[in-house]
């Protein structure tokens, strides 16, 4: 007992998604329903018809029946045309509204899970969610219902129209039927085991398909494509091989199935066709039975066929579903860990205004780090340990560090990608945990080293940050991260399509798109970790100069390698394993000729002169022969 | 929708472009099914079978009701009756037979495909892989195959199987009585004019649901990767909605399938309904005339209801038939591409390893953009060669060009004075033993993956695996997980070294090859590498210096040329790029 209501109560779980669509679109769900049940009952009058037709032939009614029976069977296939028009309609279109709804919730909820969950989750995953698991869940809740509905409305009916032309022949016809279920028990039981190892040989046989062709350059420098394709041979008979299995206990089911009902009509023509002949074809008496009724009795048997089946394949579609159900919960179940604030606060002066901010409202841009610790989620390593530093409005301040140092992590926890950790970040003396998301974000423009630009026009990249872009906003974006020219001469200009069915830009021209598209959105506070990389010097000084004149007092917090960005900045903090080991202007920084920052910076300044001697050095030309003999 | 069109495939935008299966594909399609002749032949049989005996049930039926019924004659219904049980035995063992005939025809062959399409793409000459990701070939052999399977076993089959079925029947019917096989025959051809016309609107239909949805795909999956950014700008509404609208415009596309089908459906149930009124009407009176026995009649009705069955299923199978020909299409013209032309026959297994490359000049695709400009160098048999220069300066692809992943467009590189071409290309590239700065493993042994599944291992003096991977060898065989990603990268470089030695390779290049091992291994590398490129032409790129101090000849790239070259100390002399590499090098070390 107690385990029976485990297992309901785990169907019931499984099934969540199932009732709430089925619910949601209850009214479409029981039109089709509906009129499912009346083409379901009006199943039961054709071969009534055909009893009449073989009685008017045998001659036990008068051949004015002849007339009502075969205009009976057009209008009952008019009306069942109809009902069938009808559940089509309704029922597949409740099923490709659910799909369209799981779809949607799906992505939006997606659209609401912060970065973490984005590094840990790989996209093929998020992807087969959003096609083949909405694929099970749809069929459920239309084909799944239907062919269920179908099969009990068949059990509902047909078997109570045999009974009432003959109770004899309904027990005799039917008597196969219990041991139907355990045909379908044991067929799914076994079909489900070998689908599963099916689908683990295509597990193997992709990734097999995977490595092989990421691996290519190995398979040919190695001149083992024989090898391979051997492998890959082995693997795929092996696939084949499972796949027959599992084509016996497919193929046998529904012939078997047919095959236990058609012992229906064996004995519906041996026991049905003795006792015509031993009590006579003219079935006078109450209750006797009629050659007619004997020909729809071998009508209705056949049509019992189908239910038995309908009720294997609506398993199937319950059990898909269910599972991909369990998928969807574990994600619906996954929240943002920089939730949007729940007493939102705004600076002072602001707050009077209430929550929401008003438009054009611009922060003054002080940023204090107090005490900050930070750890990436589900991971022990301390990447910050202890930062406090306050930068002041309009100031520019330049974080230099070694990889790992954890200047990015620090830059990325300005705008809330990640959650802090121990310790606070203010922006305005308002705790960014505090600040409405959104408005945080809008006073914040964030670029990181990783361009990514939409595959759209140039337009709607530039203007991704504003609900009704300006042109002249987005030209001074532009002009101002030194882009402006390269777009005019694309083919379309700022209507050009970027990315894998468009123009594809240089990665220093994404680079300064994406500055762009952040100063398109006008922000107080700027972010730039390390992107400039691709740019080149002399650029990279136009940019960073302009962005001085750019109106407003700005906040600027620039994570970079170049001495010039550097030297430039009002401060110059240096981090290192995650914390502040000095501070300050460049002058004063470099007296200590001890400090990290003195090592960076000659570090730097060899690199950067090396980079100049090699772009000084002649574009084609005989190498210079140091050692007599070795070039040709 | 405005913006939504640069989405879709071009067929879609433009659905006058909407091209009709093609035939050389069908073609090519039957050609590969008749290489299995047995197995079709027995499956064709098996089909044959099943309809025969699927047509001969009703007509028993009647039979035993004309011979056995009416007459009263108990002894023939007995016979009847047994011969009726037999007949469905048979039948059913028909149909079983048919179903695992087919499926298995239907793998081995896209099995065959699915081999043949693995292999020609293995052959495609690298410049294919850089243009398409590796993903995109890899859905090519996995899920178009699985199409085209889907579109054999389900659609191909079952339109075989009901073709026949619809054929006999109504064959049946008219042999059985003329003029009554006529009357129910009649609402047939009705019914087929009906059926293309319903089946040109569901290509149309289809290709539009397709796109669209691939149209849906590809707008989540870029909003997955960057969804950073739309969380940076505040467009998690935006791009919801935008979602929202490109799916509901999908929907729609479904529902118009389903809206086909919706009439489609319901003028089949009205024909067979008509069908069956006539047969009534006028086979009641036929037998009263006594122009036919009751049990045509009887059998009459069963082969109506039949007939209109597979009509009914074709229909239904009509997208996956649809699907899998649009997958053979794209499969097909992967087919299209020519693989990597083999131009030469010289073997180079026992060449002696003195390289000349002269005047060499290479652009990958765009052919202004040189990457190799004029290189001139020379390499002795048995010397050891260090390659430096920026990243981008051509170092790996003049390694690429050794190995003949791609040709100079001008001048040549010599291998013991033969041009690189006339060599024959699988011996050229095994005469090469390569080494990765991250070096690609294989899912598999460390077994498995130093003979390369069967082939030669190193030799047992050389290399020490017990040693390095000792603890974990002992447990047995150590198992590599995905490109070896439970190896440290110095782990993997171990691994593919001595890979790399089981090959015994007359010339090696090492791209920085000890750059990621650990001191330990490092230890043991070293001594191994001295001891087995000793006398063998080597080739180090290095990015860290100090590896190529000792080397014979530095070559010092810059932007694709050679701008140096000479010894470590003859460049230090120099004081050009070389030297200023090295004291950069220095510095960056000194601060650890």
């Amino acid at each position: 007992m107690f385990r029976r209501s485990q297992t309901l109560k785990r169907l019931y779980e499984e099934s969540f998604l199932l009732r709430e669509y089925l619910w949601k679109y209850r009214k479409l769900v029981g039109a089709g329903l509906a009129t499912l049940f009346v083409l379901d009952i009006l199943e039961i009058l054709p071969p009534f018809f055909m009893k009449q037709a073989v009685d008017v032939a045998t001659g036990n009614e008068p051949l004015s029946v002849l007339r009502w029976a075969a205009a009976g069977y057009i209008g009952t296939a008019i009306v069942q045309g109809i009902c069938r028009y009808g559940w089509r309609v309704f029922l597949i279109r409740s099923g490709i509204l659910a799909g369209r709804d799981l779809r949607n919730r799906f992505a939006n909820h997606l659209l609401g899970l912060s970065a973490s969950f984005f590094d840990r989750k790989r996209i093929g995953e998020m992807m087969s969610l959003a096609t083949s698991d909405v694929e099970a869940v749809r069929g459920a809740v239309g084909s799944g219902v239907l062919v269920f509905a179908d099969a009990v409305f068949y059990f509902l009916t047909v078997p109570v129209a045999m009974y009432f032309l003959s109770p004899r022949l309904t027990l005799i016809a039917l008597l196969p039927l219990p041991i139907v279920p355990w045909i379908i028990l044991r067929n799914e039981r076994e079909m489900h085991h070998r689908f599963e190892k099916v689908q683990e040989a295509f597990g193997k046989i992709s990734s097999l398909a995977q490595e092989g062709l990421s691996g290519i350059r190995v398979v040919k420098a190695f001149a083992k494509e024989e090898i391979q394709n051997q492998r890959f041979e082995e693997a795929g008979q092996a696939y084949v091989r499972l796949n027959i299995e599992l084509a016996w206990v497919r193929s046998r089911f529904s012939p078997t199935l047919d095959f236990s009902m058609s012992i229906g009509l064996v004995l519906l023509l041996f026991v049905g066709g003795r006792a015509l002949i031993l009590e006579g074809l003219e079935g006078g008496a109450a209750g006797a039975l009629t050659l007619g009724t004997f020909v729809a009795f071998q009508r209705y048997i056949q049509k019992m066929v189908w239910p038995m089946a309908a009720l294997g394949v609506a398993i199937t579609f319950f059990q898909r579903s269910s599972t991909s159900s369990m998928r969807f919960k574990e994600i619906f179940d996954e929240k943002s860990d920089v939730p949007d604030a729940i007493a939102p606060r705004l600076p002072a002066g602001v707050a009077d205004l209430g929550s929401l901010a008003p438009r054009g409202f611009r922060t003054a841009g002080r940023v204090e780090l107090c005490h900050l610790n930070f750890a990436y989620p589900r991971s022990e390593r301390l990447i910050l340990n202890d930062i406090s530093l306050t930068i002041e409005p309009g100031e520019r301040v330049a974080f230099v560090g070694r990889v790992g140092s954890g200047k990015s992590a620090l830059l990325s926890l300005v705008p809330r990608l990640y959650p802090v950790g121990k310790g606070m970040i203010k922006v305005d003396g308002v705790d960014i945990n505090e600040w409405p998301l959104a408005e945080l974000r809008r006073q914040v423009g964030y670029v990181s080293q990783d361009v990514f630009l939409f595959s759209d026009t140039v337009r709607e990249n530039l203007a991704l940050g504003q609900e009704e872009p300006e042109q002249s906003a987005l030209q001074q974006a532009v002009e101002l991260s030194a882009v402006h020219d390269e777009i005019l001469a694309l083919r379309e200009s700022f209507a050009t399509v970027l990315g894998e069915r468009g123009v594809n830009l240089s990665g220093g021209q994404k680079q300064r798109l994406t500055i762009a598209r952040a100063l398109a959105k006008h922000p107080p506070i700027l972010v730039l970790d390390d992107a400039l990389s691709s740019v080149d010097t002399q650029t990279e000084e136009k940019i960073l100069s302009s962005l001085r004149s750019r109106p407003g007092r700005n906040t600027e917090l620039i994570a970079a390698h170049r001495i010039s960005t550097i030297q430039d900045a009002d401060r110059i903090v240096v981090l290192d394993g995650g914390r502040i080991v000095q501070m300050g202007r460049h002058r004063d920084l470099l007296m200590d000729v001890q400090g990290a920052y003195f090592g960076f910076y000659e570090q730097q300044r060899v690199r950067e002169e090396l980079e100049r001697y090699s772009e000084s050095l002649p574009d084609v030309g005989a190498a210079v022969g140091v050692e007599v003999g070795v070039t040709s | 929708m405005k913006s939504f069109s640069h989405l879709l495939d071009v067929e879609e935008r433009d659905p006058t472009r909407t091209p009709p299966v093609q035939k050389a594909h069908v073609v090519r399609l039957f050609r590969t099914m008749f290489k299995y002749p047995r197995v079709f032949a027995l499956g064709m049989l098996s089909v044959l079978v099943g309809i025969f005996c699927t047509l001969l049930e009703p007509r028993i039926f009647g039979l035993a009701i004309d011979e056995a019924i009416l007459p009263k004659n108990w002894d023939r219904l007995v016979q009847f009756t047994a011969i009726y049980f037999v007949v469905t035995a048979v039948r059913t063992g028909a149909v079983v037979a048919q179903g695992v005939l087919f499926e298995s025809l239907g793998q081995k062959v896209s099995h065959d495909l699915r081999r043949s399409l693995f292999a020609h793409i293995q052959s495609l000459p690298m410049s294919l892989f850089d243009k398409n990701p590796a993903g995109r070939l890899l859905t090519r052999v996995t899920n178009d195959i699985a199409a085209l399977h889907e579109m054999f076993s389900a659609g191909f089959v079952s339109m075989i199987f009901n073709i026949f079925m619809v054929s006999g029947i109504l064959l049946w019917l008219l042999s059985l009585n003329f003029k009554l096989g006529l009357i129910a025959g009649a609402v047939f051809p009705l019914l087929m004019v009906a059926a293309a016309m319903f089946s040109r609107k569901l290509r149309v239909a289809y290709r539009a649901a397709r796109s669209r949805m691939s149209a849906l795909n590809s707008f989540l999956a870029e909003n997955i990767s960057g969804m950073k950014v739309i969380h940076l700008f505040n467009r998690e509404r935006i791009q919801g909605e935008r979602y929202e609208r490109i799916n509901e415009w999908y929907s729609d596309a479904q529902m118009s399938t389903t809206r086909i089908f919706s009439i489609f459906h319901p003028t089949i149930t009205a024909s067979a309904g008509l069908s069956m009124a006539l047969v009534i009407w006028f086979g009641a009176r036929a037998v009263l005339d006594r122009e036919i026995p009751l049990g045509i009649l009887v059998a009459y009705f069963s082969y109506v209801f039949a007939l209109f069955q597979p009509v009914r299923e074709i229909a239904e199978k009509w997208n996956i038939f649809l699907a899998g020909m649009a997958a053979a299409e794209r499969v097909f013209s992967v087919f299209e591409w020519k693989p990597e032309v083999n131009t030469g026959a010289v073997s180079a297994s026992e060449v002696r390893g003195h390289l000349v490359f002269e005047h060499v000049w290479f652009a990958y695709e765009d052919p202004e953009r040189w990457v190799l400009k004029d290189l001139s160098f020379e390499v002795k048999a048995g010397e050891q060669v260090g390659i430096v220069g920026h990243t981008g300066a051509g170092k790996t692809t003049l390694m690429a060009l050794l190995l003949g992943f791609y040709r100079p467009q001008r001048g040549r590189i010599l291998l013991d004075g033969i041009d690189l071409r006339e060599y024959d290309l699988k011996s050229l590239r095994a005469a090469f033993g390569v080494v990765q700065q991250d070096p690609f493993l294989f899912a598999g042994t460390l077994e498995e993956n130093l003979s390369f599944w069967g082939g030669n291992l190193p030799p047992s003096n050389t290399i020490d695996l017990h040693e390095i991977f000792g603890a974990r060898l002992k447990e047995g065989a150590l198992a590599l997980h995905e490109r070896g990603i439970n190896l440290s990268v110095g782990e993997r470089q171990l691994v593919a070294f001595a890979r790399a030695l089981a090959q015994n390779p007359r010339i090696w290049i090492l791209d920085e090859a000890t750059a990621n091992v650990d001191s330990e291994s490092e230890a043991a590398v070293t001594r191994v590498l001295d001891q087995e490129t000793r006398g063998k032409t080597l080739l180090i790129v290095a990015h860290r210096l100090s590896t190529v101090r000792g080397a014979h000849q530095i070559l010092v790239l810059n932007k694709g040329c050679l701008v140096e070259s000479g010894t470590h100390e003859s460049l230090c002399a120099h004081r050009g790029l070389y030297s200023r590499m090295v004291h950069y090098q220095q510095l960056s070390e000194a601060r650890g």
